[in-house]
């Protein structure tokens, strides 16, 4: 095995992570896209005030995480510290507001 | 040379992925700025490998939690042929578990995170056992519910 230096490793890590951070939030914003498609005969138009707001925080999310996989990439190449655990806090904030909002529903428009 | 406890998540690599160069760049001290404190504020940097790694599955139990949500959400708006208490039953456990495991994953990564710059074992609990009561209760009930 050949020693490798910086993000080039033989696991493509910073590649890896790259892509886990794009399938998590694109998943966010389609399932906030999908929410203004189905949620309408449930909660009316209440449904685009959230479909609304969880494409805008999921926007928000994307230009985020790809400038934090950016300063990955940067620390991995000049040997500083990786970046802290915020983004990862806001993103679980948000799936619990998603998780908030559909319990919201479930009490507030009972089927 | 350096042992890992928990940096190597493979166990073949034992050694500093940045070899010499990360002394003196800011790597090895605990550092302070970052949040949360009470991770970053002790030990030193692991391998950097570890780290994304811990990222990644902190991203992966995410996911899971919004596949959660979603699979409530869902149950609850679309009109499905299943006994109605059991379907919002079924529809509000789903939630119940995507708004809890949510925290636990962010929580997870950074015991994980702070016993590896420690050099301790990982922690072992994880949402895992939560989830697979969760989901057999909810593979249960919708099973009933479609068949009464």
């Amino acid at each position: 095995m050949t020693t490798e230096k910086g993000p080039w490793d033989p696991g493509l890590q910073p590649e890896r992570t790259a892509l886990a951070w794009r399938r998590s939030v694109l998943s966010l914003l389609i399932g906030s896209a999908a929410a203004i498609r189905i949620l309408p005969p449930v909660v009316g138009l209440w449904s685009l005030s959230i479909g609304i707001t969880g494409v805008l925080v999921s926007s928000a999310l994307w230009v985020a995480s790809a400038e934090r996989v950016r300063r990955e990439d940067h620390a991995l190449r000049a040997g500083t510290s990786l970046p802290g655990g915020l983004l990862l806090a806001l993103l679980a904030a948000t799936v619990m507001a998603a998780a908030a909002a559909g319990i919201a529903i479930s009490v507030l428009f009972p089927r | 040379m350096r042992v890992w406890t928990a940096g190597s998540p493979s166990g073949k690599v034992a050694h500093d992925l940045g070899g010499g160069v990360a002394d003196g760049k800011g790597r090895t001290m605990a550092d302070a700025r970052r949040f949360p404190n009470w991770v970053f504020g002790h030990g030193e940097e692991p391998d950097p490998r570890f780290t994304l790694a811990n990222e990644r599955t902190f991203l992966a139990w995410t996911r899971t939690a919004l596949a959660l949500v979603a699979g409530g959400v869902a149950l609850e708006a679309l009109a499905l042929p299943i006994q109605p208490g059991l379907l919002s039953a079924s529809a509000d456990i789903l939630l119940v578990l995507g708004l809890v495991i949510a925290p636990m994953a962010w929580l997870r990564w950074a015991l994980t995170e702070r016993a590896a710059r420690e050099g301790r074992p990982l922690p072992g609990a994880s949402p895992s056992a939560l989830l697979a009561v969760g989901m057999t209760v909810v593979a249960v009930l919708l099973t009933v519910g479609t068949l009464l």
